[in-house]
């Protein structure tokens, strides 16, 4: 029973890496690198909501949507400024280059909010028990906008204009421009898409974790995880993969201690790179 | 502010990192290999040279090994221990390029980090290994940090003797071959694949026995002390100071570990502004990085100074 409950835990922390991981995915897929920048916009959404919500009493709604839209903004002005004039010297130089935007961002967020930790204005969670199964609110709702956001975000993908760009400039960008796909909007569209994944992972972030300034960049570490046991660029893998990781990580709890979650996760990953270096996904996408 | 000290930091410090920098720009710069990494060599070398040196488990020890072995012994062994572990994760990782490579050196370090934090049986878990051996405590006249610095800038000297001799070399000589056109060189009879694994191993030792001489220097092996921001550390001096050059890879060291004692040497009134300061220095090392890699300053006055190789 206690193998259970450990299970469903893991289904749940599998949706906040499904949420944290989709953007980074999205970001690898159309622009081509590894963004390791995306943990720290996880902070920055994570904060502005606290910032919002806790010292200035804005209802976490509110803050939250505010905090979406402000990362978004955020991520698409990094990536113009930063990102798309070095975007000739090809992705290693991208990967590098991103963890120095990792910095600036970690530094900024460490020297405004301070050390100590911080915790929303929000109500504690409400605990559900399914016979013996124990859930609460807050975990639920994870799920909940796991589920809803990788739904739509294949609607988009598949059903809009916007969408159906985003994914032919993903396939291959020259011929999309030759078709007519505007290649600069495409590209601030799907900035904005992948930072706004990021601030939803980053508010539920805030919601389910107490937060310190060192937490975003944790995340990296697992978000690699899943992307590449997904296969770097694949979206759809990507719930797989991250409700694989969230459920290994949690259950192995069951035998070994907490402390081996990161390692387990990436021991994952190297059985993974070994025996299948795609990815779950299968398609080499280099 | 004490600019003698200051000095003597920099050069004990540029000296031990300097090389951690030489081993990853033969690592990149020759042999095309991205390793996130390499902290977790490091990290193998100060914890080996700890384990070899100290005495058996007394007290509240949760460590199983002491050997009490002396320091030379210790600085070997590093070294040999940074080679076996380079060659059992060279092993599944180097079939892999690019940022396939980097990842998984990345995690292999993150790993690595995560046994040494929670395994308290290899060294006392968060706690680490305290009152690291240090051998030059009996020397005399002469003060022991000026006898470090000195050490760990001979370090940094050999190191870079070895590796200007091996790349000037024929050997040296194939690897630029492979790094500029990797199928002209295959097709002339140049095993690409091997030379890269082996670069990948020689880079290794050095990179060992620098971490046992900053395990000394600190007198602490501690999971805290070698996490990926030393990775971050080398990889910024690395670019600071132009991948081609191994002058200016040194020289990029020793700028950012001032550019960091500087600012850690500056006296702050509260612990509030000494935190902003250090949240400062985190920008401004990122903003760096990024300026660098945009306009690649150094790179030109390189390539025009024909500062070999």
């Amino acid at each position: 029973m206690l193998l259970l409950q450990f299970f469903v835990t893991g289904v749940v922390t599998g949706c906040f890496l499904i949420l944290a991981t989709i953007g980074f995915s999205l970001t690898r897929r159309v622009e081509g690198f590894l963004n390791i920048a995306h943990a720290e916009l996880l902070g920055v959404s994570a904060f502005t909501t606290w910032w919002l919500n806790a010292e200035l009493g804005v209802h976490v709604i509110v803050a939250a949507v505010v905090a979406i839209a402000f990362t978004a903004l955020v991520g698409l002005l990094i990536a113009r400024v930063i990102y798309d004039p070095i975007r000739a010297r090809g992705p290693a130089v991208l990967l590098i280059t991103s963890t120095g935007v990792a910095f600036v961002l970690g530094g900024v967020i460490d020297g405004l909010i301070g050390t100590g930790i911080r915790t929303l204005q929000i109500g504690l969670a409400h605990r559900y028990e399914v016979f013996g199964i124990r859930i609460t609110s807050h975990q639920l709702l994870m799920v909940v906008l796991a589920a809803a956001t990788s739904v739509s975000l294949a609607v988009f993908l598949n059903r809009t204009r916007t969408g159906l760009a985003i994914r032919a400039m993903s396939a291959n960008p020259s011929l999309a421009a030759s078709r007519g796909v505007n290649l600069s909007a495409t590209s601030r569209a799907t900035w904005l898409l992948s930072s706004s994944l990021a601030g939803i992972a980053g508010v539920m972030l805030a919601v389910v974790a107490t937060l310190t300034t060192d937490l975003a960049f944790a995340q990296i570490l697992q978000i690699l995880a899943v992307a590449i046991l997904a296969g770097l660029g694949s979206l759809y893998a990507v719930i797989v993969s991250g409700l694989l990781v969230g459920i290994a990580m949690d259950v192995s709890a069951f035998w070994i201690p907490a402390g081996y979650r990161p390692l387990v996760a990436f021991a994952v990953v190297i059985v993974v790179l070994v025996f299948r270096p795609a990815g779950l996904a299968g398609t080499r996408a280099a | 502010m004490n600019w003698p000290q200051l000095l003597v930091t920099v050069v004990t410090l540029g000296g031990i990192f300097g090389v951690v920098t030489l081993a990853l720009n033969l690592q990149y710069a020759r042999g095309g290999m991205i390793n996130f990494g390499i902290v977790a060599y490091f990290a193998i070398g100060a914890y080996v040279y700890a384990i070899v040196t100290q005495r058996g488990p007394i007290g509240l020890d949760q460590y199983r090994f002491g050997f009490d072995w002396p320091w030379w012994s210790g600085l070997i062994l590093a070294g040999i221990a940074a080679l076996l572990f380079a060659a059992l994760t060279g092993w599944p990782t180097l079939r892999l390029r690019g940022e396939y490579l980097a990842l998984t050196t990345f995690a292999f370090a993150e790993v690595l980090h995560s046994l040494l934090l929670n395994e308290r049986r290899i060294g006392n878990g968060t706690v680490g290994l305290a009152n690291v051996d240090r051998p030059f405590s009996d020397w005399g006249p002469i003060e022991e940090k000026y006898v470090f610095a000195a050490a760990a800038a001979l370090l940094l000297v050999l190191t870079l003797l070895a590796f200007r001799r091996l790349l000037s070399s024929p050997y040296g000589r194939a690897l630029d071959a492979i790094r500029d056109d990797e199928t002209a060189a295959l097709a002339v009879g140049k095993a690409a694949e091997r030379l890269r694994r082996e670069v990948f191993l020689i880079s290794a030792i050095p990179v060992g026995v620098a971490g046992a001489v900053y395990a000394m220097y600190t007198t602490l092996a501690q999971p805290s002390l070698f996490t990926a921001e030393i990775t971050f550390f080398v990889w910024i001096a690395l670019v600071l100071g132009g991948e081609r050059s191994l002058y200016g890879v040194v020289l990029g060291t020793l700028g950012l570990v001032l550019f960091e004692e500087v600012v850690r040497a500056w006296p702050f009134e509260t612990v509030r502004s000494a935190q902003i300061a250090a949240s400062a220095e985190h920008v401004l090392t990122g903003l760096v990085f990024i300026a660098v890699l945009r306009y690649q300053p150094f790179q030109r006055t390189v390539s025009r100074l024909r500062v070999a190789p």
